[in-house]
């Protein structure tokens, strides 16, 4: 059952129209790309490579030149399949004039089944239950973030689609957010996260793809594309002469009576901790860095 | 804001009746309006009232009949322009003609109206004493269902006035015969009496001369007339009275007035 | 249903905009100054009430239906609201319709507000009242059904000015169609003829919805007219939002 296909996507194309002369620019180059169910799956890609026109097609606000869309087995246009996704766009924005509440009974009467006792616990899921007969022109742009992740959640969709959903929000909103997703896994739903900001792909995404000029250079579990092989290690130690250490590996700076050192071998790791316990020096921080999604992404990028 | 005072006290030629030079034609003026002919047919039919009465103009007259007929074809069924066109003309404008065009105009578009020939008759009577005009017009007004009454007495007056005695008795004979009211029944038999005198002293008249042609003078009685064979009898009036006779001037006069009987 | 959810919110989004209230209170304002014209005239002094009367419910009505129709869709797609909506389970035959279904609920109350007003006024001045005037009322209300769908099909592709202007010029055209006639028996034929002839017959005759005069002076209407205007009127909305459909279908939201 987890094997099952929620969103496949086979071989899209699209391009537009630019300017008066019609020059055709090819946004989307053919892009094939699976999502699993329950899984989390991130894409990723630079500004501009088209990863919220990837969205608008599965969305059906823009039409494909080529290639199939399906969610559940069914075209991705049809009414059973918007049935079950809710959708999270980047800067969203809605009707001034209407209140939260009121805003989010409207949504709802779109559906072909109404669960209207959802709006006060949705309103309190994301954090914003004492606004719900505030009108929306009122609305910091955080709370109109936290109010779109509502309406996406309005039809308990079991595949949510965010675009950006992190932007523009604080470190405590970017946790919370953080943790409904987490919490939208345990309860078997599967999201798809299309995001420019590595580190909450990696927080969070079980799999991802990388999409860059329109497409996708890489697709896999994080781990396989992340290799799990120690780079080097940092150390921040102090009370130690810092010529003593030069040996195990290069000294970084120097702040106050504080050394930061960057040691390749792993093994020499041991001994210079020993050393520093003999000489009653101080380790302030040991992180040991693995290659991140950062050094692939900068390194495909590079190769594009 | 000085210069706005200065500016205010420049004096400005103002050429009065200027603005209408320019006004097209009633018809070009209907497709301007879109569909809203009738509200602009009152605002002209208002701006008309003030202008012509702005004596300052003193050839405002020259476009009464377009701006009326502008009013006309803008809203045909606009009665009270028509009427209000046609008294400027008359009493204003001192333009019979005027007037007529533009009570003819509101009896065209609107032929059930019997108001524009009365009124027609009505001036044509009352102005100009033409009787022949305002037969016509009376009788046009007659024909018209809803026409009150007393428009036939005009007209059969306007006959009696114009000469055509026999017609005049004949037309005020009807109308004695079929009304109940006494008002009217009085007036019609005041009008049979004139209309008699009248048929009966251009009779006796035209036999006098008869005589005075033959012998020179009046005849001392009336009697004369008779038995000298230029009168079949002595005619009386219509309640059997005798009529006077002035053997110096060869007069006949009816013994009564009329309207006193 | 969908189509009447999104009339409903298009309906709360017009009831709570100003413009909307402005208008409203300038054809009052009208309205009102229609009895102070009456002081002028000489003569019928009712006529030129009801005339300003008809007109003004007439013309606002024409600039609310265009002033919110142009925005219908222009809206949607520029402050990027028809994201999230076109992403539920509706489609856009149903947005539409529920977009000109909304603004119609709207007009019908303003119109409404507007009749009542006039109906006040003219009670007030001992005029009359003729189901006539509701008759004329119902076929202005079916004029802006047509005005209003053609502000939406604009909508859908172009900003609010332009639609503005091209609605209103609609509106105009419109009521020229008799001049458009009388122009084209008095051309020469060749293209320009032809395709003036093609204008004529494309664009409607709003005119067919016109019964002011006939209540002013409370002229008879002949059965005929009333419902082949009024099937006219509806076949011809129709086939507007037809149109607008087939623009808005495969329309991408870039």
């Amino acid at each position: 059952m987890s094997e099952a296909k929620v969103l496949e996507i086979k071989d899209l194309h699209k391009s537009f129209k630019s300017g008066f002369l019609g020059k055709k620019i090819k946004i989307l180059k053919g892009i094939s790309l699976e999502v699993k169910q329950g899984e989390i799956f991130g894409y990723l890609g630079p500004n501009g490579a088209g990863k919220t026109s990837t969205l608008k097609c599965i969305l059906g606000l823009i039409f494909p030149d080529k290639g199939r869309i399906n969610i559940f087995g069914f075209d991705h246009l049809s009414t059973k399949a918007k049935q079950k996704i809710g959708f999270l766009p980047e800067n969203p924005y809605f009707y001034d004039y209407l209140t939260a509440s009121e805003f989010l009974n409207f949504y709802n009467q779109l559906f072909q089944k109404q669960k209207t006792e959802n709006i006060d616990d949705l309103l309190k899921l994301v954090g914003i239950e004492k606004s719900g007969n505030t009108q929306l022109r009122k609305f910091s742009k955080g709370m109109l973030q936290r109010l779109a992740l509502a309406q996406t959640l309005l039809n308990d969709p079991e595949l949510v689609l965010l675009d950006e959903p992190l932007g523009g929000l604080d470190p405590i909103g970017r946790k919370e957010i953080r943790d409904i997703i987490l919490k939208l896994k345990q309860k078997g739903k599967t999201v798809f996260l299309s995001s420019h900001i590595l580190q909450d792909i990696e927080m969070i995404c079980d799999r991802v793809a990388v999409l860059v000029n329109g497409e996708v250079i890489n697709q896999g579990r994080l781990e396989d594309l992340v290799s799990q092989e120690i780079l080097f290690t940092e150390m921040t130690v102090s009370q130690i002469n810092p010529r003593e250490l030069e040996k195990f590996g290069k000294t970084l700076t120097q702040y106050g009576n504080r050394s930061l050192i960057k040691i390749y071998d792993p093994d020499k790791v041991q001994e210079i901790l020993q050393i520093i316990d003999e000489k009653k020096g101080k380790v302030h921080s040991l992180v040991p860095r693995t290659q991140t999604l950062e050094d692939i992404f900068v390194g495909m990028v590079k190769q594009k | 804001m000085g210069l706005k005072l200065i500016t205010d006290q420049i004096p400005r030629e103002k050429v009065p009746g200027a603005s209408i030079i320019y006004i097209p034609s009633g018809k070009y003026l209907k497709y301007a309006s879109f569909g809203y002919s009738t509200l602009l047919a009152d605002l002209v039919y208002i701006w008309s009232i003030q202008y012509f009465s702005n004596t300052s103009v003193p050839e405002r007259f020259q476009y009464l009949t377009h701006v009326y007929s502008i009013i006309s074809e803008l809203d045909p069924q606009y009665l009270d322009p028509y009427q209000v066109g046609a008294l400027i003309a008359i009493y204003d404008a001192r333009e019979f003609d005027t007037a007529m065009e533009i009570l003819s105009q509101g009896l065209k578009k609107n032929p059930e109206q019997w108001i524009f020939p009365w009124q027609a008759g009505h001036y044509a009577q009352m102005i100009l004493k033409d009787y022949e005009l305002a037969k016509k017009y009376y009788k046009k007004a007659m024909e018209i269902p809803g026409a009150p009454p007393i428009t036939k007495r005009l007209y059969s007056n306007a006959i009696y006035e114009l000469g055509d005695y026999e017609t005049a008795w004949k037309n005020w004979l009807e109308i004695y015969k079929n009304t109940d009211d006494e008002r009217v029944k009085k007036i019609a038999s005041n009008h049979l009496y004139r209309t008699k005198a009248a048929m009966d002293i251009q009779k006796i008249k035209h036999a006098l001369k008869k005589y005075k042609d033959k012998f020179g003078q009046f005849p001392e009685k009336l009697d004369s007339l008779v038995s000298q064979g230029f009168l079949d009898g002595i005619p009386q009036d219509l309640d059997g009275q005798d009529y006077v006779y002035d053997r110096e001037t060869g007069e006949i006069t009816t013994a009564v007035i009329p309207w006193k009987r | 249903m969908k189509i009447r959810a999104v009339a409903f919110n298009t309906f709360k989004e017009a009831i709570r905009d100003r413009v909307l209230y402005l208008l409203l209170f300038f054809a009052a304002a009208s309205l009102i100054f229609s009895r102070i014209l009456a002081l002028l005239t000489v003569g019928d002094k009712t006529k030129i009430i009801m005339d300003a009367g008809l007109a003004s419910i007439s013309l606002f009505g024409v600039l609310m239906a265009i002033l919110m129709g142009t925005g219908l869709v222009y809206k949607e797609i520029d402050k990027k609201t028809v994201y999230t909506l076109l992403s539920k389970p509706i489609n856009r035959l149903q947005f539409l319709l529920g977009k000109f279904f909304g603004l119609m609920t709207t007009l019908f109350i303003m119109l409404g507000v507007m009749s009542l007003i006039f109906i006040i006024i003219l009670l007030l001045h001992s005029g009359q009242i003729t189901w006539k005037f509701f008759v004329s009322i119902a076929f202005i209300y079916l004029e802006l059904g047509l005005i209003t769908s053609v502000a939406l099909l604009f909508s859908c592709f172009s900003t609010p000015i332009l639609s503005s202007i091209f609605s209103l010029s609609f509106y105009l055209i419109g009521h020229l169609s008799w001049g458009i006639e009388t122009l084209i028996k008095k051309m020469k034929p060749g293209v320009t003829k032809f395709l003036t002839q093609v204008v004529y017959t494309l664009l409607p005759d709003l005119e067919n919805f016109n019964f002011k005069t006939e209540v002013v002076h409370n002229l008879p209407i002949p059965p005929k007219i009333f419902l082949f205007s009024f099937f006219y009127g509806i076949i011809y909305t129709f086939f507007i939002l037809v149109l607008s459909m087939l623009v808005f279908r495969r329309r991408d939201f870039i």
